[in-house]
């Protein structure tokens, strides 16, 4: 190393420090960082944070920081450390535009209940208020968007802020949770006390499961002749995949998984049908609307769900189980609420509820699944010579489950529904996909962030050319940090597809800009040091995914398929789900 | 419809900030907000008027708040309401006795003057407060200032409750992903 290296001073270790010692405010905020676990951060500095990077640097052998090239990059990057983990992920900006910068990864991470804590650095309180160089109000900007934040002007309250927002990043309903710090209480010397307690009355206060309210819920399911089970993301949250079989398994239902509740349910299980919604299957939507009584676990009725909220499972009595009181009965009626953590909830089922089967139910489902599958083309591959979506998705699939040892980012768009649909997914995590807030640009930098979370498993992320286009110069970080896991699948089609589609079935085929150019993403790939794959023809699909899975090193692959192709089934907006297009012509 | 909430909140920075941009954010109309130190020390209580389709929906919104510990709607309750109002007319000396005398007789009074102008205090219900001011415009040219309303339901006071512990999940099965 230079002499600078040896002239710093040692590296802290993860040892926390001794209390009674003088620190920097600066120092205090990667102690705390260290005893909440936190093990990388992913930022960008800046004026207003330089004094939370100087201390960074003495803390470099416990606390990672990965440089990203965008501050968004840098808030996705952490959402798809937390996503793959469940722990929370931790950004870092300074004042002014790095903090605006955050705000759509915040925003995201509200939508999809992600733990993300963010640290802004914030001007001098001594000019607070005043326009200052770099100045925004972040707090005032993040208050709808974040469950709590901080503008701290005293470096005595940084042990309990820190501690305090970890705790209600991760805690019931996960969350991001912003901490705005002024530069002059990172510089201020403060003799830190850890001896902090948790102080928030008003936070969490449901206590355990309502056993009346679940032995209600279990007579329903009992007496029901045709049960289906709805879950979402609080199932992977909670971690009661195991506990969902169990159920399932305990009493015959048949299991639909959300677009974030993928992977909580394995759709090779001979319970599970698979996606409802705007893009899910029509044998799916159809049970929904003919079900007698629907329990839904740790889902929150997104209106891409129901489709037109008041004709949603008109003949179901709804069991919601949600940790947060505020989705029930906010989208749809509920019969049987169930407050609490989906696990617990899931354990007290399986105590109250009978053991029973629902053959002939999910008899009629796969009857349905069966003809439709017959009559619709949405399954099979359109007969063309052409490199087809389709045709990326098996060889993805085929080698997605031959291998394991994966995890999978997608983007937003056409490309996103494909892989929902079009991937036989297994296991919980595998699935990471921006689903509530929708945002185009998550994929790359999610996929950094959940590659440096699993070092040894494979991150493939699935991306459109759009969406592409929005974040890739976090490319450069994925080679600076020697990232070597990341799996880049351009679904190449020269449009934004979903705005597109819409176009051509909703508005007389204007294509009013939705076409997009690009540069040629392997040569792109490859001057940022990756390895960069082109391919069009069918035949090569496999190949390359085969070559890129066993590059050592980052790769992207552009497939360039058909431009036209569609998403089918399709709930046209403000439609009952029960009303699906599953094809161009059904729509004239 | 027009909703009385009254809600205790923890005093924190830009606690009444997060209710205001709350209620906006859920596109609901705030008719009036007022907040003040409640009994306990650290704790402020306030009444909101808001006009709302599901109460329900927006006290639970409202409790996801860190720092709101207790909402009730008092609408369907029993309950007292009382705003107060500064209005400031114009009085000159000569006819200064005469407003004296007509505005006391509708429960106002004179809290303080100038030359040209003197301040009344009133404090009725909002409804009867605004026919007060209603009749002290018959003065002249004239300010008002209101508190907004304050709700107060009439038995069991609500309080801080006592934050029951957590309830620990045993994990038997847990593996990394929670998969089997």
């Amino acid at each position: 190393m230079t002499d600078t290296a040896s002239r710093l001073p040692p590296p802290a270790s993860r040892t926390p420090s001794p209390p009674s010692r003088d620190r920097t405010g600066a120092q205090v905020m990667c102690e705390a960082l260290v005893r909440e676990n936190v093990e990388v951060m992913f930022g960008i500095p800046g004026g207003a944070i330089m004094p939370f990077y100087h201390a960074m640097w003495e803390y470099r052998d416990c606390l990672r920081h990965v440089l990203c090239r965008h501050e968004q990059g840098a808030g996705h990057a952490a959402e798809g450390y937390a996503r793959s983990t469940g722990k929370p992920g931790v950004c870092i900006a300074t004042s002014g535009p790095g903090a605006t910068n955050l705000v759509t990864p915040i925003a995201n991470a509200w939508m999809d209940s992600t733990p993300l804590v963010a640290i802004t650095g914030q001007v001098s309180s001594a000019v607070l208020g005043k326009d200052a160089f770099q100045e925004t109000d972040i707090t005032g900007i993040t208050l709808p968007i974040t469950k709590h934040n901080y503008r701290v002007t005293r470096a005595d309250d940084l042990p309990s802020v820190f501690h305090e927002a970890f705790h209600i990043a991760r805690t019931g309903r996960p969350g991001p949770v912003l901490i705005d710090v002024t530069k002059d209480t990172q510089q201020s010397r403060v003799v830190p006390n850890w001896n902090v307690t948790l102080n928030t009355p008003g936070f969490q206060r449901q206590s355990g499961i309502d056993r009346g309210a679940v032995q209600q819920a279990a007579r329903l399911l009992t007496n029901a002749s045709k049960p289906l089970i709805l879950a979402g993301q609080g199932v992977i949250i909670s971690g009661a995949a195991c506990e969902l079989r169990t159920f399932a398994e305990r009493t015959g239902i048949p299991v639909i998984t959300t677009l974030q509740g993928i992977g909580a349910f394995a759709e090779d299980h001979p319970l599970s049908i698979g996606m409802p919604g705007m893009h899910g299957w029509v044998h799916v939507n159809r049970a929904i609307q003919e079900c007698d009584v629907l329990l839904s676990i740790g889902a929150r009725f997104d209106d891409r769900v129901t489709g037109k909220a008041s004709t949603f499972a008109p003949k179901a009595r709804v069991i919601h189980v949600d940790i947060d009181p505020s989705e029930i009965g906010k989208n749809v009626k509920v019969a049987v609420a169930i407050i609490g953590d989906a696990r617990a909830a899931l354990l007290a089922l399986l105590e109250e509820t009978p053991a029973r089967d629902a053959a002939l139910w999910l008899g009629d489902i796969r009857e349905a699944q069966a003809t439709h599958q017959h009559r619709q083309p949405y399954l099979r591959r359109p007969d063309t010579t052409e490199l087809m979506p389709h045709d990326v998705y098996a060889a993805l699939n085929a080698a997605l489950n031959e291998r394991g040892g994966y995890r999978v980012i997608t983007d937003v768009g056409q490309h996103q529904m494909w892989a929902a649909q079009l991937i036989e997914w297994r296991r919980p995590r595998t699935h990471i996909t921006s689903g509530g807030a929708g945002t185009m640009g998550f994929a790359v930098p999610a996929a950094l962030g959940a590659a440096i979370a699993h070092p040894d498993e494979t991150i493939w992320a699935i991306v459109g050319d759009g969406g592409f286009q929005m974040t890739n110069q976090e490319l450069a970080t994925i080679r600076q940090e020697g990232i070597t896991n990341v799996k880049v699948a351009i679904v190449n089609n020269g449009y934004l597809g979903m705005v597109r589609q819409w176009q051509q079935l909703f508005e007389g085929r204007r294509y009013s800009g939705t076409p997009l150019s690009g540069p040629s993403f392997a040569s792109l790939a490859d001057a940022y040091g990756l390895r960069g794959f082109t391919i069009d023809r069918i035949e090569d699909t496999t190949e390359a995914i085969r070559a890129a899975w066993d590059h050592d090193g980052s790769a992207v692959l552009d497939f360039r398929v058909e431009r036209e192709a569609n998403v089918f089934p399709l709930v046209p907006p403000g439609n009952s789900i029960g009303e699906m297009i599953t094809r161009e012509e059904a729509h004239a | 419809m027009r909703h009385t909430l009254i809600a205790l909140m923890e005093d924190r920075p830009a606690a009444l900030n997060r209710v205001l941009g709350l209620l906006r954010g859920r596109a609901l109309g705030v008719h009036s907000i007022a907040s003040g130190e409640s009994e306990t020390p650290g704790v402020r209580r306030m009444t909101v008027l808001v006009d709302t389709n599901d109460v329900q929906q927006t006290i639970k919104q409202l409790n996801r708040l860190i720092e709101v510990l207790e909402v009730t709607d008092v609408t369907n309750a029993e309950y007292v309401v009382r705003e107060t109002a500064l209005v400031k007319i114009h009085a000159p000396e000569p006819r200064r006795e005469e407003i004296r005398t007509v505005a006391e007789g509708f429960g106002a009074k004179i809290v303080g003057s100038s030359a040209q102008t003197v301040v009344f205090e009133m404090t009725d219900t909002p409804d009867r407060l605004g026919e007060m001011i209603e009749r002290a415009k018959v003065f002249g040219a004239c300010e008002t200032m209101r508190s907004g309303s304050l709700a107060m339901a009439l038995g069991a006071t609500p309080s801080p409750t006592e934050v029951p512990a957590r309830e620990e999940i045993s994990r038997p099965w847990w593996q990394a992903d929670g998969a089997c």
